[in-house]
């Protein structure tokens, strides 16, 4: 396979996943700037996640306030807050965008769940930015995220979608429809007033930007539904409060609250009324896929912490002398890569899909201009007008396609949720093998049991995600109507 | 609400589940979370204190001695009652009066006159490597029950077949206890890992099959604990999806949520029966199948409890997540679950 020159993790990377092997005799430079990234993400997890995950979970519930900025500022040297901002604008995301995140969120992961979701969490933050063609916060929102990192400062967003009573309503058309929806946006001069709550944020209370969906009228919420850009210091703006999790806890899950907080007209990402259709889907088809690796870095942790326990000797016996306890570790490595075999289907569609945008030549070709124009106000204002906007609309309609985002949305829908189900299998065997045993190991796979459970709840409940299948791939082999997911609410 | 599968109880059994019920209900209920998030020594004595009416401080203490004079059925029966609304709680009390046990069994009986309430709860030190000789005591106990700032230790040298049992008095020399460094489930249960070097016995108790008698009970205890759990997992699900409106309709009407509540309610069917036909038996084997089952359905249950709450479910102020703790430590703790299926081959072997 050509290995030389890689580290011991390249390595194995390359053994776990065969597609990538394959792909790497087609594009040496391309993957191994994958193997790069996870070969950083696996020196975070030794340097800095692995010594601090168990401190920062047992803090956060004495203290759910607390946050460790500390696990942040290291990751910058990583340029982990990088992983979804295009190349274009200084970015890491390039032609293997999806994949290089699912396999950076796998490695991260499998230190603490937590901590990677901490750090995924950004990236999902960033998506609706980039996948709305908002070009107009390209240079500025983006290219800042960029050059703090740079300097160690994380600069974060958040994503907020989900309502305190709305939660799968607010992920899927036809529920969205039908939804009582309490964030309401109201077109005012100028821009918006926002008002309204969101809950379980992940990464809110941190996050200097944050992208959120709201409804211009409540009482028709698929058709009014719409992204706007949000920033921490609006006036009405604030985070009141954190939940106490059960795991997964070194990211807070936060409230959003927001009491007349004016959003500028230039602040909405791509059309008012286009926040599920260009919006929702596209992320939820970029996102589910590393929410599987998520999941599978979860698993992947306590597959490896079960692992070290069955060979720590007691009483005179080891566990991995016994047969019954190497079945269940081929278990356990069974699903694990069957995991990825799932998550890395789906990253090779998101691959295609944005490859074609992000190394298309018109696109590049707006990148020629210099950069100090392009985060220019009056570029931003011409990028923001109509004819602006029609342009970047119809690039990136041109680009991505509908068809091409259904089978994403298809492919990581089903991922997701068999990684998050497998995930829960595999941590919950590992603990029923283990019993109470005063082993640190043992805390280990305790802390990746509760983790696990989340995988299964957000971005969108496991139910969820077993509907969009069917709406999406299974009727589509069936030939039946499709739920109007890209029919509906579109501009 | 949803109408529980009925068991034809005697008037006593029925009498104690009401009264154990009520009493959960008032002590244990309003403080769950706190009791959970906190497991403070004060409150844990004063919220078993209360349960002293119920025969529960000495439940399987013959009347003349001054126990409860509870047969097994009734202390399951009260035991289910009390983790419908604290599952730490109850496992307090299963490890106490399992602790205890061996007073009932062998010649010795002052150890409950000899104790006072002082010295509640007592700690089970089992299973673990014990061994007994010239009256001190040497071994390890990983996991013991009520373990942190106990007064006194009840120890079964010899595993699954010891004829007798030991008592230590927790600040004796040679006696160091561990906090459980995180204990994620039955944390009222306050564990902790005891080492034990030449500690003295206070009391050497012999009689029958001591260390299995105790594991029976251990089982049956957290089989009905389980049910428990299920049971207020399904009570919770129930009433929550009853008011949670998604997907254009009440999430009760959504047949997956249906499903999910059906398993709760085919759970506690299980566990009820599976209980009732061990303390009938009353041999090792059905009290494990009870167990095995009770446990595994538990899990289930808390799992799906949470999954039917979504992100509501995952926080820890709904109480729902902590069911899916408790309930994996039920199945996690006195054994593995290979370890026992594979010990009830062995019990049920014939020759």
């Amino acid at each position: 396979m050509g290995v030389k020159g890689l580290s011991d993790r390249g390595r194995q990377l390359l053994l776990d996943f065969p597609p990538l092997a394959a792909l790497r005799e087609h594009d040496r430079k391309g993957i191994d700037e994958i193997i790069g990234l996870v070969e950083g993400c696996a020196a975070y997890k030794r340097d800095v996640a692995l010594p601090m995950a168990l401190d920062i979970d047992e803090q956060m519930e004495k203290e759910p306030e607390y946050f460790n900025w500390d696990m942040m500022r290291e990751a910058c040297k990583y340029n982990i807050f990088s992983l979804a901002i295009p190349k274009a604008v200084g970015g890491l995301a390039d032609k293997y965008m999806i994949s290089g995140m699912a396999l950076a969120v796998e490695e991260l992961c499998s230190a603490c769940g937590g901590i990677g979701l901490a750090l995924a969490a950004h990236s999902l933050g960033v998506a609706p930015v980039i996948a709305s063609g908002a070009m107009a916060h390209w240079d500025t929102v983006l290219h800042e995220i960029v050059e703090e990192e740079k300097r160690g400062n994380p600069v974060l967003m958040a994503y907020g979608i989900t309502e305190p009573s709305a939660g799968t309503d607010v992920e899927e058309p036809e529920f969205l429809e039908v939804g009582k929806i309490g964030m309401e946006a109201k077109k005012t001069k100028g821009g918006y007033v926002l008002n309204g709550r969101k809950c379980f944020i992940s990464g809110g209370s941190e996050a200097k930007y944050f992208t959120v969906t709201a409804a211009t009228d409540r009482s028709r919420p698929l058709e009014t539904w719409t992204t706007f850009l949000v920033e921490r210091d609006m006036e009405g703006f604030s985070t009141p409060r954190v939940e106490l999790k059960m795991g997964q806890r070194a990211c807070h899950a936060a409230e959003l609250l927001f009491e007349d907080v004016f959003v500028p007209d230039s602040h909405v990402l791509g059309y008012e009324g286009d926040g599920m259709a260009n919006g929702i889907l596209i992320i939820m088809a970029a996102s589910r896929g590393p929410v599987g690796a998520i999941a599978n870095g979860i698993a992947r942790g306590a597959y490896e912490h079960f692992l070290a326990w069955t060979r720590e000797r007691r009483n005179g016996k080891r566990p991995i002398d016994e047969d019954r306890i190497r079945m269940s570790l081929a278990d356990m490595l069974g699903i694990i890569q069957e995991n990825r075999g799932l998550y890395i289907n789906h990253s090779l569609v998101g691959d295609a899909v944005f490859r074609s945008a992000f190394t298309h030549p018109i696109f590049l070709s707006a990148f020629l201009i210099p950069r100090s124009i392009r985060a220019s106000k009056p570029y931003a204002a011409l990028l923001n007008s109509y004819y602006g906007k029609a342009f970047v609309n119809i690039l990136f309609r041109y680009f991505i396609k509908d068809d091409e985002v259904t089978d994403m949305l298809a492919k990581a829908s089903l991922a997701k949720f068999n990684c998050a189900d497998n995930a829960m299998e595999l941590t919950s065997r590992a603990l029923e093998l283990m019993g109470t045993d005063d082993s640190v190991e043992r805390r280990w796979v305790e802390k990746a049991f509760r983790d696990a459970k989340l995988t299964q709840i957000y971005e969108g409940t496991n139910q969820l995600n077993r509907l969009v299948v069917y709406n999406t791939e299974i009727a589509r082999t069936l030939k039946v109507e499709v739920p109007g997911p890209f029919k509906k609410g579109v501009s | 609400m949803i109408k529980l599968p009925e068991f034809s109880e005697d008037q006593e059994y029925r009498i104690l589940r009401e009264t154990a019920a009520a009493y959960a209900a008032k002590e244990l209920g309003p403080q769950a979370e706190q009791l959970d998030l906190d497991p403070a020594r004060w409150r844990i004595k004063e919220a078993i204190a209360k349960a002293e009416d119920l025969g529960m401080l000495a439940a399987l203490i013959p009347e003349d001695y001054g126990g409860g004079g509870l047969d097994d059925y009734a202390f399951c029966v009260a035991l289910e009652e009390i983790a419908v609304e604290e599952a730490g709680i109850a496992a307090v009390l299963l490890a106490h009066n399992a602790a205890l046990l061996p007073a009932a069994m062998g010649e010795f009986k002052a150890l409950i006159t000899g104790v006072g309430p002082d010295a509640f709860p007592v700690c089970l030190a089992f299973p673990g490597e014990v061994s007994f000789a010239d009256g001190k005591v040497k071994g390890r106990v990983p996991f013991a029950l009520n373990a942190q700032e106990c007064s006194l230790i009840t120890l079964l040298p010899g595993g699954g077949g010891g004829t007798q049992a030991l008592t230590v008095r927790g600040d004796a020399a040679g006696v160091e206890i561990n906090a459980e460094p995180y204990q994620m489930g039955l944390r009222a249960a306050r564990a902790g890992s005891i080492r034990l070097e030449d500690a003295e016995a206070s009391n050497v108790i012999s009689g029958g099959d001591m260390a299995g008698e105790v594991q029976r009970v251990l089982m049956l205890g957290l089989a009905s604990i389980a049910t428990g759990i299920s049971r207020n997992a399904l009570q919770k699900a129930y009433a929550y999806a009853r008011e949670r409106y998604q997907g254009g309709k009440m999430i009760i009407e959504h047949q997956q949520m249906r499903i999910f509540l059906a398993e709760m309610l085919a759970a506690v069917e299980q566990g009820r029966a599976l209980v009732k036909k061990a303390c009938e038996d009353g041999g090792l084997a059905p009290a494990m199948v009870a167990w095995l089952r009770a446990t595994e359905r538990a899990c289930k249950s808390a799992t799906d409890g949470v999954q039917v709450h979504g992100g509501y479910g995952y926080m820890r102020d709904y109480g729902m997540e902590r069911l899916m703790r408790d309930a994996k430590y039920c199945q996690m703790y006195p054994m593995t679950s290979q370890e026992a299926l594979l010990r009830l081959l062995e019990i049920s072997e014939t020759g």
